[in-house]
């Protein structure tokens, strides 16, 4: 075991996977000597060569494209996007070509499409956002997005070695922030699995990603007024774990759903109809959906604030539902 | 002569086409607004040459004018021309170019079969033809080898006949059967195979193939072998960002992507001139830094040469080339539309230059490689075919409602993924794992 960050931890799952499998390779704009804007690809060039670390073009239809290509002659590439937020430059390679392929002419494309999401730095309207629910409607795609730094590193290794079009979003604002024991070991951690990050009785908050922590801090603070809450990190979004979902309603019979997108359109809907066909019997009180505002992310740092989920609110919406 | 080299300044690449083949015609290049010097060209010029192997050069405009109240397409320029010969191909033999007359026979026949199926109301959608581009289709495909791929597009479906498809898949895809290539989930030219024919199946947006088929030809050579990846895209489709996308990856990475830029005029309604503003879209070879080259798209031995030398140069590790084939889209977009936007005498000056009329005229009365015995047999031979595969398709079941669940996801096996050309080459290992990262990041 040792002390990794979260970003330490994606390093060395995708590095141990390098080295497990040549098929696998890595390409992205400025991620060979560079490193990758964030780093995650240092010193891959020279343990790997050029050729498996590529630097390409300014062109994520191309990257999205190329990866694709490689997957069918049984290549597993892993593509990194600078920022989570061009994803949209490669929206119809991802959904129309690679999504799609499996179903429509039999083609497995095994891929991961990987980077940097989510706000709380500053980052500004390009810069912050949290696509995913963009792809969640795609079906053919699976979605990851990981909370913990152990799972950032068993998640990427699943990804990598899924049969499927993997996007993989990295919490930018958890990179540097968490670190915790990551064993050395190989291990993976399976796609579509959620795992409760915090048992409790009272009440359910179903979350991923960053939004974890932000309903970590909430609970301890809950737990002192008497209210013991129960957090669901739903780790991958696409698919989602059903039964997790159903198991915690059972359980507290009350549930906040958190997510750090915005609210219409937002996973919590999904989710709150999943409830509604899989618990609903179970339910004690209205399903309570804290989630960012229906605007893009804002730039200055009050203004982001504003926008995103507070701990506040999480407090407020728990102390409403436990009155139920 | 219409393959003018363009002429530029300030530009950093120069690029040098190969004009040592004795059937390319070298142009002179000729700087335009500059005092000519040495050689006619000025020094601070830097000048291009794409190699132009037609044996025609069709100069003719087409416009939007108003005639009264209406507004329509109207046709400027030389349209009397005679239709000339054949060029005689450096490469093909008489088996092969007799090979290739079977499969644009193959290809011409088995459209008319599906307009008639559509006739009877048995096609489910529409129709998609390839009228007046069977050489291009099956002549470039033609030049692929084995292990090399294709990437067709919606009138590529001669070429998905070259690779081993055959005309009851394509029947059975328009009609919607169980046992179609994508067993009914999806129609016309939208399959691939990857495992034995190495065909990638089309999306309906357009230039998306390209940066896939580089992906393809990159895979590969990690699994260390260069091999030929050919897709195409049209005077439309090229208009798109991902062409340029795609098209600029593979020169970068050098990868052996074969373009075909199907110059057909029309993208649906839409004439080339109000698609792009070079005069030959090969000439945006130069903007790559990759060899371009013209050829007309209805003498299937310019197509194949041209296409055969763009795939050795791929196997060679050299990287991409783009290959312009002019000629003209015969019928509509689609068998709903009558191309009625099309003005006539445009069809008159094309239709005599059939590519499957052009070559016939090649085998039975220039070269006399086939007689007219041989050639009724040979005729008589893809009816039959094409009689088999339509009663085949006619008859085959459709498939079960229940049919359409499953299968979005590759699951517990269905596929096993290994490489297709040999393991992956790998650095061999340096002790230790990733250090770690304390370097300056753009956000924290």
């Amino acid at each position: 075991m040792s002390q990794l960050t979260y970003l330490e931890a994606i390093r060395q799952g995708i590095w141990e996977e390098m080295e497990r499998d040549p098929a696998v390779f890595c390409l992205g704009e400025d991620i060979g000597i560079y490193g990758g804007a964030f780093k995650v690809t240092d010193g891959f060039i020279d343990r790997f060569g050029p050729e498996r670390v590529i630097d390409t073009p300014i062109a994520e239809s191309a990257i999205v494209g190329a990866a694709f290509g490689a997957s069918l002659i049984g290549m597993r590439p892993v593509a990194e996007f600078q920022f989570m937020d061009f994803i949209g430059c490669a929206f119809n390679q991802i959904v129309n070509m690679v999504a799609k392929a499996h179903y429509r002419w039999g083609a497995p494309a095994p891929l991961v499409i990987r980077g940097p999401s989510g706000g709380k730095v500053h980052g500004g309207p390009f810069h912050s956002q949290n696509p995913e629910m963009w792809f969640v409607h795609t079906p053919g795609l699976k979605v990851v997005c990981p909370a913990s730094a152990y799972d950032a590193k068993g998640l990427i290794k699943a990804a990598i070695r899924d049969n499927n079009p993997v996007i993989f979003f990295e919490h930018k604002y958890l990179y540097r922030r968490i670190k915790e024991e990551v064993p050395e070991e190989d291990y993976i951690v399976p796609l579509g699995k959620a795992r409760i990050a915090r048992e409790g009785r009272d009440l359910s908050i179903i979350t991923y990603a960053a939004m974890v922590y932000t309903a970590q801090e909430a609970a301890e603070t809950l737990s002192k007024e008497g209210i013991d809450v129960e957090i669901v990190d739903l780790r991958t979004v696409l698919p989602l774990d059903r039964e997790a979902i159903a198991a915690t309603v059972r359980k507290t019979s009350k549930v906040i759903i958190l997510h750090e997108h915005s609210r219409t359109g937002g996973l919590a809907g999904e989710i709150a109809a999943i409830i509604n066909e899989e618990a609903f019997d179970d339910l004690d009180g209205p399903i309570v959906r804290i989630a960012a505002k229906d605007s893009p992310v804002p730039f200055s740092p009050p203004q982001e604030e504003y926008f995103l989920p507070q701990v506040s609110n999480v407090l407020r919406e728990a102390r409403r539902l436990k009155s139920y | 002569m219409t393959a003018k080299p363009a002429t530029r300044q300030n530009s950093a690449v120069r690029v040098s086409m190969d004009s040592a083949e004795p059937h390319m015609a070298k142009k002179q290049n000729k700087p335009l607004a500059v005092k000519s010097t040495r050689n006619g060209v000025s020094p601070d010029q830097r000048t291009y040459t794409i190699p132009d192997h037609r044996l025609e050069r069709p100069n003719f405009s087409i416009r939007q004018g108003r005639k009264g109240g209406k507004v329509s397409y109207e046709v400027t320029g030389d349209l009397s021309a005679p239709v000339p010969p054949i060029r005689e191909s450096k490469y093909l033999n008489k088996k092969r170019c007799i090979e290739i007359y079977r499969w644009m026979l193959l290809n011409r026949k088995m459209e008319a079969a599906l307009e008639n199926l559509y006739k009877q109301g048995k096609v489910v959608g529409g129709v998609y033809f390839g009228l007046g581009q069977e050489a291009c289709s099956c002549a470039s495909a033609y030049a692929l080898h084995k292990d090399d791929w294709l990437g067709p597009m919606i009138r590529n479906q001669g070429s998905t006949l070259v690779r081993g498809f055959s005309p009851r898949d394509i029947m059975m895809q328009y009609l919607a059967k169980a046992d179609s290539p994508t067993r009914g989930r999806d129609a016309s030219s939208h399959f691939g195979d990857i495992k034995d024919r190495n065909i990638v199946a089309p999306v309906s947006t357009l230039g998306d193939l390209l940066p896939v088929l580089a992906g393809v030809a990159l895979g590969a050579r990690l699994q260390g072998r260069n091999i030929a990846v050919m897709t195409y895209i049209g005077d439309g489709g090229q208009s798109t960002g991902v062409t340029y996308e795609g098209l600029n990856f593979a020169a970068v990475q050098d990868l052996g992507l074969v373009l075909i830029v199907e110059n057909n005029l029309w993208a649906y309604s839409t004439p080339a001139d109000m698609q792009f503003r070079v005069k030959d879209l090969a000439e945006r070879a130069i903007a790559y830094g990759i060899p371009g080259v013209i050829v007309d798209g209805t003498d299937a031995c310019q197509v194949y040469d041209a296409a055969h030398e763009a795939c050795e140069r791929a196997r060679r590790g050299e990287g991409p080339t783009l290959i312009e084939a002019k000629m003209m889209r015969m019928k509509g977009h689609a068998i709903h539309d009558a191309a009625d936007y099309v003005p006539k005498p445009l069809f008159e000056y094309w239709r005599k230059r059939d590519p499957i009329t052009r070559i016939e005229n090649y085998l039975l009365n220039v070269k006399k490689w086939l007689t007219p015995t041989e050639h009724r047999d040979l005729t008589a031979g893809v009816d039959q075919q094409l009689e088999a595969d339509r009663n085949f398709a006619v008859a085959s079941p459709m498939p079960e409602p229940e049919s359409a669940a499953g299968g979005v996801y590759c699951e517990d096996g269905c596929h096993e993924i290994k490489p297709k050309y040999g393991t992956p080459k790998a650095r061999k290992g340096l002790a230790g794992g990733p250090g770690e990262v304390e370097a300056a990041v753009h956000l924290k």
